[in-house]
C-alpha cells in the first residue's frame, strides 16, 4: 500500500519535472532567438544611424553648394541688366516655390489636442487635431492672403499634401504630431480674420480642441529640405 | 514502527510541498511564454528599423542627387563667364524651372481626368470646396505634377472655399458645376488613390454623388492666369 502511494508520487513528480524541463527548454530556445535578433537589430539601428549621418553631411555640403550657386549667378550677370532682371526672378521665384527660407510678418496658429478626458465624451476621436483640421486651417490661411506657410517647420511646396497616419500626420513625407504650430507669412491683420465668428478655428474650440492664433512681426519660415522633380508634367508653348 | 511511520509521513509532505512548488513554477513559466510572444515583437521593431534605413537611404540619394546638380550647374557658370550667351542660356533654364514649379506655364503630360456632376436628388449632398479640396490632397499625395479644377491652376497658396453654400471659388475666380479637375502625374497612382477603397472619388460614388474618372495619356494643363503676389515674404 505505501509503496504504492509512493511510486504514484514519483510517477507524478518524474511528469511535473519532464514538463518542466519541456518549458525551460522552449524558453530559452526564444531567449536564443532574441539574442540574434537584437544583434541583427543592432546591426540594423548602426546602418540607419550611418546612413542619417551620411544625409546630414551631404546636406551641408549641398546648402553651401547652393549659396556659392546663387554667388556664381549674381557675378555672371551682373554686367547685364536683363540677365539681372531675370536673376532676381529666379530668387523670388525659389522663395514663392518654398526653396529658400522666408522672413516677414505673420501670424502663428497653434492646433493641440483636447485636454478633456477621453471617456468624458461619446467620441474620442473628436478631441483629437486631425489631418481634415490641418488641411481646413490651411485652406483659410491661403484664403486671407497667406504667402508661404509651414507646418511644425515642413515648408509647404507646390507638391506638399497632409496625410494622416495614426495619432501623427504626414507632411513632406516626414512625420508631425500635435500640437501642430502652423506659422504664415502675409498681412497679419487679414490673417487674423481666422478666429472670426463661424470660421474653422471657432469650429475647432467648440470641440474643445486648442485652437489659438498669435501675430507676430517677424516669423521665419525654413525652406522645404527634399527635391522637386517633374517625371511627367512638361512646359508646353 | 511508530517512528517509521512518522518519517514516512515526513517525507509524504515534503514530496507534496515540492510537487506544488514545481506545478506552480510551471504555471508561472506558462504564464509567461504564453503572454510575451518575443519573437512578433522582436520581427516589428526589425522592420520598423528596415523602414527607417529605406527611408534615410532615399533621402540621401535625393540629396546626393540634388548636389550632382547644382555643383554642376555652379561650374557651367564658371566656364561660361565670358559669353553673355553662354550664361544668358543658364540663367534661362533656372528660370524656366522655376516658372514650371510655380505654374506658371501650360504644361502636358500622361494624367487623369475627374467629372463631379451636382445630382438632381434633394437627400443627396451636394459638392462642396471640402469635397474638392480633399480630393486635390489626395492628387498630391498621389504625386499630381500640376492640377486644375475648372481650368483654375492649383498653385502652392491656391485657396478653395464655399460662397453663401451656393457657389466655389477657387484663386478668387467663381466656378460652376460640372467640376473638372485634372491632374498629370502617374495615371495607376493618381487613379487608385481616388477609386481606390476609401479614397474620395470611392466614398463620393458610396453616398450617390455623381463623379467619375477617366484615364488620359495626354492632358493639357493651362498656368495660372495672374501674377502671384509676394508683398511680405523677403
Amino acid at each position: 500500500m505505501n509503496k504504492k502511494v509512493i511510486s504514484i508520487v514519483l510517477g507524478i513528480m518524474c511528469f511535473a519535472l519532464t514538463f518542466g524541463i519541456c518549458v525551460q527548454v522552449r524558453t530559452v530556445k526564444n531567449s536564443n532567438s532574441t539574442v540574434s535578433q537584437n544583434y541583427e537589430e543592432n546591426n540594423l539601428r548602426a546602418e540607419v544611424l550611418k546612413y542619417k549621418e551620411r544625409y546630414e553631411n551631404k546636406y551641408r555640403e549641398l546648402e553651401k553648394a547652393e549659396d556659392q550657386l546663387e554667388k556664381e549667378r549674381q557675378s555672371s550677370t551682373q554686367n547685364n541688366e536683363e540677365l539681372e532682371r531675370r536673376e532676381e526672378e529666379i530668387k523670388k521665384g525659389n522663395k514663392m516655390i518654398g526653396l529658400s527660407e522666408v522672413t516677414g510678418p505673420g501670424v502663428i496658429v497653434t492646433l493641440s489636442d483636447s485636454k478633456q478626458e477621453t471617456n468624458s465624451v461619446l467620441n474620442p476621436s473628436s478631441l483629437l487635431v486631425h489631418d481634415a483640421d490641418v488641411l481646413s486651417v490651411i485652406n483659410e490661411l491661403k484664403n486671407a492672403g497667406a504667402e508661404a506657410i509651414s507646418i511644425n517647420e515642413q515648408r509647404l511646396v507646390p507638391t506638399s499634401s497632409i496625410s494622416c497616419g495614426g495619432n501623427i500626420i504626414d507632411i513632406n513625407g516626414e512625420k508631425v504630431g500635435a500640437p501642430f504650430e502652423i506659422k504664415a507669412i502675409g498681412l497679419p491683420e487679414q490673417l487674423s480674420s481666422l478666429t472670426r465668428q463661424g470660421g474653422y478655428l471657432e469650429f475647432l474650440r467648440n470641440d474643445s480642441i486648442g485652437a489659438e492664433l498669435k501675430k507676430s512681426n517677424n516669423i521665419t519660415i525654413p525652406k522645404y529640405t527634399g527635391l522637386i522633380s517633374y517625371q511627367y508634367a512638361k512646359t508646353v508653348e | 514502527m511508530k517512528k517509521m511511520k512518522k518519517g514516512k509521513i515526513t517525507m509524504t509532505v515534503t514530496i507534496g510541498i515540492a510537487c506544488f512548488a514545481l506545478a506552480l513554477i510551471m504555471t508561472m513559466q506558462f504564464k509567461i511564454v504564453n503572454e510575451t510572444d518575443i519573437t512578433s515583437i522582436e520581427n516589428m521593431r526589425e522592420s520598423e528599423l528596415r523602414t527607417e534605413l529605406a527611408n534615410w537611404k532615399s533621402k540621401y540619394e535625393e540629396t546626393n542627387q540634388q548636389y550632382e546638380e547644382v555643383t554642376e550647374k555652379i561650374e557651367e557658370y564658371k566656364n561660361n563667364k565670358q559669353s553673355n550667351e553662354e550664361t544668358e542660356k543658364l540663367v534661362n533654364q533656372e528660370l524656366e524651372q522655376v516658372h514650371l514649379l510655380l505654374g506658371e506655364t501650360d504644361v502636358q503630360g500622361e494624367g487623369i481626368e475627374i467629372t463631379l456632376r451636382e445630382t438632381n436628388k434633394e437627400e443627396i449632398s451636394r459638392i462642396t470646396s471640402d469635397d474638392l479640396i480633399l480630393i486635390v490632397n489626395t492628387l498630391k499625395n498621389a504625386g499630381a505634377e500640376a492640377i486644375s479644377i475648372n481650368d483654375e491652376r492649383i498653385i502652392n497658396m491656391s485657396d478653395i472655399v464655399d460662397i453663401n453654400e451656393s457657389f466655389i471659388k477657387v484663386n478668387g475666380q467663381r466656378i460652376l458645376a460640372p467640376y473638372i479637375i485634372k491632374a498629370i502625374g502617374n495615371q495607376s497612382y493618381l487613379e487608385s488613390a481616388l477609386i481606390g477603397n476609401g479614397g474620395p472619388i470611392d466614398e463620393m460614388k458610396k453616398i450617390g454623388q455623381d463623379a467619375s474618372l477617366q484615364k488620359e495619356n495626354r492632358i493639357k494643363i493651362e498656368k495660372y492666369n495672374k501674377e502671384i503676389k509676394m508683398k511680405y515674404i523677403q
